[in-house]
């Protein structure tokens, strides 16, 4: 009932907490390390709540399958590398059906990269990671606030898919202090839907492709494909209940931006010149909400923290261009946004002589740009 | 109950070869099972990829098939959210020390109360016969034509890592031994691991040199010794139970996983 300063990472833990998980699993790496220290802690004062700081994200990941099979809500929280590890035991975990939240908050990547720095660099991964063909759910908030609420809805989208489930932050949004009152974000929260290991059946929770009853079905395609399609469709269906997005700013004008987690925060001044999109489910991908907002919009310009991972695949949903302001090397910052939408000519005049890269107040040889100065 | 109910006969026959020695791991598990009244409420097997990782399969338990090598994440992760249940792993030798190594350095180390059967037949068997971690230096194999470069991993110097582990080493013939090992290991308040030496005739003994399957049981009758009472450690070639007399430590709640360092 207090509002306080609560950051990112901690908003997800207490959302976790919030959407009844007992089991956390994980190993310290950058920008996400906060999460893991303040569920040991959390751990320390409630015995019910069982806490693991593993030897590797490889480790992490199983365990929290193992832990959700057993009857535990269950999450781990990683960035870009650990994640790269994680992605066999996420395909494991969309072929058997295990419920499971994994928290990503971003940096750059590839490899150790600028572990720091915040980045958007893993949509794809989030994607098709793994390998074989699935089907992700996977949110990406804005504020901490939805970094809460969005955390209790991956865990009910999980129950209900029967899939780990994603939620994507990065190290500015995980780091991000905000005044909020966790307790008045309230998300009904789904119970368990998965059967707990020993009650009296005898399943077999296999990642190679077997039949109902446990025998090898590793050279039937027929079998395959049924329950390929069968839980496709699922997720697909769960995931319609999810279509998290935001539209709004200025919707007369010709141009719509496409922007996504913090990123639509440091475009805030945009505002009075462009339309907006935000989806919050990443993916599946907003095919039909996006579509129908796109047609009424002569230009599309996609900002994000990577090279178009985004960008192409609204291109190939829309089947039309759209234009790209890509924000490399954690340079996710006002200034950088503007100098991407004067690259393609595409920066508001009123903006360029408020401070865009062609007037003095220019920053062209500032640092990367703090979250204190996006609007 | 019988050892039959344990089993999943109406698969039967499995997939494994004829000749081969998880069956014997398999049949003398489900009769310790019996007679400890393990069973589908109280009991979860782990099994890891490979010919043994199908055990799971053909036993009536519910059974989680892992991916290679991490059976001990998903093991222990059980454990700690249902410390009431037996946790047993069955996985080979090349699921446990090597691609899984990691894991079973730090389930050691963290000595969680589960019990690993480890079906070691020296070689990878279900990719056609593959040198691994366990395979003798110079043995010939699919991907050693001039002989396995280096000496096999020592499962028995890693588990003793933790003095409160307990581990055993045995063979397929040996099945009193076994036997016992088996039903040891599943009271054991702790980490234990058995280390069950076992024939693969398809995809190693024949290259090795050995005629048949009972050659190779022969063998293991020929070439392996009880180690004298007392030991501390085994020799090579000799079965035996390295334990601690005393009662050993174990985390709260029979599992490690509940605080902030992993360790207890």
């Amino acid at each position: 009932m207090t509002k306080r300063l609560v950051q990112g990472n901690e908003a997800v833990l207490l959302g976790a907490i919030k959407a009844g998980a007992s089991y956390f699993c994980g190993y310290p790496i950058s920008p996400s390390s906060e999460i893991l220290a303040q569920a040991s802690r959390y751990a320390a004062n409630h015995p019910e709540f069982r806490f693991l700081q593993a030897e590797d994200e490889i480790a992490s990941a199983n365990a929290i399958l193992g832990a959700s099979l057993a009857g535990a809500k269950s999450f781990t929280a990683t960035s870009g590398p650990g994640f790269s590890l994680m992605q066999e035991a996420i395909g494991y975990g969309h072929k058997i059906g295990i419920p499971a939240v994994i928290v990503n908050v971003m940096r750059v990547g590839p490899a150790t990269g600028m572990p720091t720095m915040p980045g958007q660099g893993d949509l794809n991964q989030t994607r098709y990671g793994s390998t074989g063909d699935y089907t992700s759910i996977v949110f990406y908030p804005s504020t901490v606030a939805e970094c809460h609420e969005y955390t209790i809805h991956a865990f009910n989208a999980a129950e209900e898919s029967q899939s780990p489930v994603i939620i994507l932050s990065d190290a500015y949004l995980g780091h991000l202090n905000e005044v909020v009152d966790l307790d008045e974000i309230n998300v009904p929260v789904v119970p368990r839907t998965m059967e707990p290991l020993a009650s009296g059946s005898t399943r077999l929770f296999s990642g190679v492709a077997t039949y109902p009853d446990g025998e090898p079905a590793t050279a039937d395609s027929d079998e395959f494909i049924r329950q390929y399609i069968e839980s496709r469709d699922c997720r697909l269906k769960v995931a319609e209940k999810y279509a998290f997005h935001e539209y709004g700013w200025n919707k007369d004008s010709d141009t719509l931006v496409v922007v996504y987690g913090i990123t639509r925060r440091i475009v805030q001044p945009l505002s009075p010149h462009f339309a907006l999109f935000r989806p919050i489910r990443i993916w599946p991908t907003l095919d039909k909400e996006l579509a129908e907002v796109a047609e009424r919009y002569k230009k599309i310009i996609v900002i994000e923290g990577s090279d178009g991972q985004y960008a192409n695949v609204i291109e190939r949903m829309l089947l039309r261009r759209v234009e790209r302001v890509p924000l490399l090397g954690g340079r996710m910052s006002l200034e950088a946004v503007y100098e991407g939408l004067d690259r393609i000519g595409l920066l508001p005049k009123e903006l360029a002589a408020a401070g865009g890269p062609g007037s003095k107040a220019g920053s062209s040889g500032s640092k990367a740009g703090s979250p204190a100065r996006v609007g | 109950m019988a050892v039959k109910d344990k089993l999943k006969t109406d698969l039967f026959p499995t997939i494994w070869c004829p000749g081969c020695g998880i069956g014997l791991i398999m049949q003398q598990l489900a009769s310790v099972m019996d007679e400890l009244d393990l069973n589908k409420m109280n009991t979860v097997l782990v099994t890891g990829i490979g010919c043994t990782g199908r055990m799971g399969a053909y036993m009536n338990f519910e059974s989680v098939y892992t991916l290679h090598g991490r059976t001990l994440p998903i093991a222990e992760a059980i454990k700690t959210v249902r410390p009431e249940l037996n946790v047993i792993v069955v996985a080979g030798d090349g699921d446990t020390a090597s691609i899984g190594g990691n894991h079973l350095l730090h389930s050691i180390r963290r000595n969680p109360n589960i019990t690993v059967l480890c079906n070691n037949n020296e070689i990878y068997g279900l990719t056609g016969g593959q040198a691994g971690p366990t395979t003798p230096q110079g043995t010939t194999t699919i991907s050693s034509p001039a002989g396995a470069a280096y000496s096999p991993i020592n499962l028995q110097g890693l588990v003793n890592t933790n003095p409160d582990a307990y581990y055993a080493k045995t063979t397929v013939y040996h099945q009193g031994a076994m036997r016992k090992a088996i039903k040891e290991a599943i009271q054991w308040p702790g980490f234990a691991f058995i280390d069950v030496a076992s024939q693969c005739i398809e995809n190693n003994g024949r290259r090795i040199g050995y005629s048949s399957a009972y050659e190779m049981l022969q063998g293991y009758k020929a070439d392996y010794k009880p180690a004298p009472k007392g030991a501390t450690r085994l020799e090579k070639n000799q079965i035996g139970i390295i334990k601690k007399e005393a009662e050993p430590a174990v985390g709260p709640a029979g599992s490690s996983q509940n605080n902030g360092d992993g360790q207890h």
